[in-house]
């Protein structure tokens, strides 16, 4: 197997090229520490979280007592009764108001964000409840959106993407709000009884604080983007040493002889993929060093080193096409950086970018950003690591990033073998 | 009827209006070692470059065995760049093993080589050490070693002695003869040596500005100049150069003259006869001579005569 000979070269050349390996996995360790510093909120007091709150909430009618009951304005009173967790400062402070209103909020930037509630959030709350009850589970997404049921309308919440204390907020809201819905259903389920029908008092139970969110950081929100900043990174790696062995002549070496341009590309990826692996546990370990609120376990250690593997054979597919077009290293080196710093930006990796919505699919709205493996990988890692959550909720992700990784792959593969593998010009 | 291993037709190569080769038209046949000896520049490994399939020819076509060289399959070929091209951070041993897996060459057998190549070499007891650590010449004797691991029947060194001590070199030398007299592989070099082409090829081909100026063996070459001496004169007075040029120019049975390096290079069948006439015509014009010597014909003296200067380095 002529690509597991070149793993074993690959490997060996990044284990013995120390300065370059020290590289690799420095230069984001020390990102991710200088953004551990500056968002970490070390010795930072909890603040509440200006909050406007536009409630179309139409209320409806709740089956099992047939009373009027309006969830929207249950939830409102939650958000203005939440405290940080060990702690008797508000998350929120809420301001109830208009949607034009609160547009003109954010955007002079009196509030962080503002949550919208659908009219028929309440209907939606009961048709969560009656599938609870048919012990269906439907979960939260960490995008924003919140799916309230199978074919509703969703809370929005919206805010300034470019200000940072947006993307902090619209984190605790989307946890609140599963809170929320948690407590709500499992407070119903186990008070009811086939003999006594609840009363919708039970309803307005608040919740007096949403866990996790004590130290809940714009750090924690950004620590994934930094691990999807150093697996970008890796194209420009992957970049230089693809040139590097162009311009030595070792790549005319492997192409007088049998090689197939699969054996050099396929058998290239192991061993990097293995350093987006490395990258991962080591920026997390630093990570959690620097306050990051890990969730998940050791379950979500594999998923996230799974997630890795494939946003890093998306950044070697990436480096390869930079290859294509740089003559040397170093031009390699220059223009890797000059793609992926924007790529890293793009994909949301050091904060949300304004929506541009292109389309629809799955009934999720498509971002134009969504064409870019690397904000899947953002999405399933922060989605795993920040909040928790398992294999089946960031299937969406996962789906997207294979689909879009293979493509890059075919499309480098194809690129680098046209201009390097052929006889030159 | 001979066997020809390459064929070029008609070679050519152009970098933006400039021609690197220029109509080469060549036959190289199995078992003999082919030298291609040209100064810088020359087009030398341009053209083995085009002959091997690394470099696709703006004209022209290279056939190997009577087949397109772009779909031969490689493993009849091996090529020693004339730069180092290793990989840095493994071993020969390593570097061997892996040229000769990407050759498909079976495991048993590509041990046995990678050893036989390393102790033929002179590097076995560097076998463990990374191409960064190797010494110049080291290097350049893996370089070599990484074309020969998949036993090519066509070996094609570019300027293989570059770099190498004289013992070093005279191992090359004894190493390239031994290909083609005991495993009857095809050798192609090039060099910029005549001593080098001279002593090792069947047969040389002369190329200067991407052209083919003359493709004989080494004999004949020196035949086709002529028998004779050669006379090297130099001047304590160099700017009297041209007039003695004139003069000898001028002279009843001188082939040529031409002043190479600060020396009057002079050559004539019977050079040592033609001493005295000389002499007296310096002795008239008051010239006197730094340094004299009289030696035979060689391939350097075919190359003057054909470019009118000697190599350029
Ligand atoms: N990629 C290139 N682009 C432009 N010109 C080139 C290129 N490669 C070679 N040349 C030119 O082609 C000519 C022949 O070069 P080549 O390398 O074949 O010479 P050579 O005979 O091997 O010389 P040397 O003895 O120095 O190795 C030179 O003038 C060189 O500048
Ligand atoms: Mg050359």
């Amino acid at each position: 197997m002529k690509f597991i000979s070149i793993a074993i070269k690959d490997f060996k050349e990044l284990i013995r090229d120390q300065r370059g390996l020290f590289m690799i996995l420095g230069f984001p360790l020390f990102f991710m520490l200088v953004f551990g510093f500056a968002f970490g909120g070390m010795g930072q007091e909890n603040e509440p979280h200006l909050l406007a709150v536009v409630n179309y909430d139409q209320g409806t009618n709740f089956p099992l007592t047939n009373e009027e009951i309006n969830f929207g304005n249950n939830f409102t009173e939650v958000l203005q009764d939440s405290k940080y967790e060990d702690s008797d400062v508000n998350l929120f402070n809420v301001t109830v108001t208009t949607e034009s209103e609160a547009d003109r909020l954010i955007k002079s930037r009196e509030v962080d964000a503002a949550i919208i509630i659908p009219e028929d959030f309440s209907q939606s709350m009961v048709q969560l409840i009656n599938s609870n009850l048919n012990q269906q589970n439907i979960l939260a997404t960490p995008e924003g959106t919140i799916p309230t049921s199978n074919n509703t309308t969703s809370v929005i919440i919206k805010g300034d993407t470019s200000f940072s204390n947006f993307g902090v907020s619209q984190a605790i809201l989307v946890g609140t709000l599963q809170q929320f819905q948690d407590q709500t259903v499992s407070t119903i389920s186990e008070t009811i009884s086939p003999s006594t029908a609840p009363s919708a008092e039970f309803i307005t139970t608040s919740i007096e604080s949403v866990p996790g969110t004590e130290s809940f950081s714009m750090f924690d929100f950004l620590a994934p983007g930094m691990m999807v900043f150093a697996i970008l990174l890796l194209a420009t790696t992957v970049a230089a040493a693809l040139s590097r062995e162009v311009e030595t002549g070792t790549l005319a070496r492997l192409k007088m002889s049998r090689m197939r341009s699969f054996d050099l590309l396929f058998g290239g990826l192991i061993p990097w993929s293995l350093v987006a692996a490395a990258q991962i546990l080591i920026l997390l370990a630093v990570a959690i060093l620097m306050s990051f609120k890990w969730q998940g376990g050791l379950n979500s250690l594999i998923l996230a080193i799974f997630i890795a593997v494939i946003g890093g054979i998306a950044s070697v597919a990436l480096g390869m096409i930079i290859a294509a077009f740089a003559k040397n290293d170093r031009q390699a080196a220059n223009l890797g950086t000059l793609v992926t710093v924007p790529v890293s930006f793009l994909s949301g990796a050091f904060f949300a970018l304004p929506p541009v919505v292109i389309g629809d699919f799955m009934g999720k709205p498509v971002q134009i950003y969504d064409l870019l493996p690397w904000t899947h990988t953002l999405n399933a890692l922060r989605a795993v690591l920040t909040f928790g959550e398992g294999l089946n909720e960031i299937m969406y992700s996962l789906g997207w990033m294979i689909v879009l990784t293979l493509i890059l792959f075919v499309i480098g593969v194809g690129i680098f073998s046209r201009t390097r593998l052929r006889a030159e010009n | 009827m001979e066997e020809y291993v390459i064929e070029a037709q008609n070679l050519s190569k152009d970098y933006s209006g400039f021609k690197a080769v220029d109509g080469l038209n060549l036959k190289i046949k199995k078992g003999e070692v082919f030298g291609f000896l040209g100064p810088n520049g020359a087009g030398k490994t341009t053209s083995i470059s085009m002959m091997v399939g690394l470099l696709r020819p703006s004209q022209g076509k290279v056939l190997i065995n009577g087949e397109n060289v772009e779909k031969v399959d490689k493993i009849v070929i091996g090529i020693c760049p004339q730069e180092l091209v290793l990989w840095e951070n493994l071993t020969c041993m390593e570097s061997l093993k892996l040229m000769g897996d990407m050759y498909e060459v079976p495991g048993e057998v590509l041990k046995k080589r990678a050893e036989k190549l390393l102790q033929d070499l002179f590097l076995m007891d560097k076998a463990d050490t990374v191409a960064s650590k190797l010494s110049g010449g080291m290097k350049r004797r893996l370089n070599l070693a990484l074309a020969l691991i998949h036993a090519p029947n066509i070996v094609v060194l570019d300027e293989p002695s570059e770099g190498l001590d004289p013992q070093s070199r005279r191992v090359l030398w004894n190493f390239i003869k031994s290909l083609r007299d005991n495993e009857g592989k095809t050798v192609i070099l090039t060099t910029h040596l005549m001593d080098e082409a001279d002593r090792l090829s069947d047969r040389i081909a002369i190329m200067d500005h991407g052209k083919l100026l003359l493709l004989d063996n080494p004999t004949n070459l020196k035949k086709e100049i002529g028998e004779g001496d050669v006379v090297e004169m130099k001047l304590n007075d160099p700017e009297k150069n041209n007039q003695i040029i004139k003069y000898l120019e001028n002279m009843h049975l001188i082939e040529s003259a031409h002043v190479i390096d600060n020396h009057i290079n002079i050559r004539a069948l019977n050079a040592v006869g033609l001493l005295p006439q000389i002499m007296r015509y310096l002795e008239d014009n008051n010239i006197s001579i730094a340094d004299l010597s009289i030696r035979q014909n060689t391939l350097e003296d075919v190359f003057i005569e054909l470019t009118g200067t000697g190599l350029r380095e």
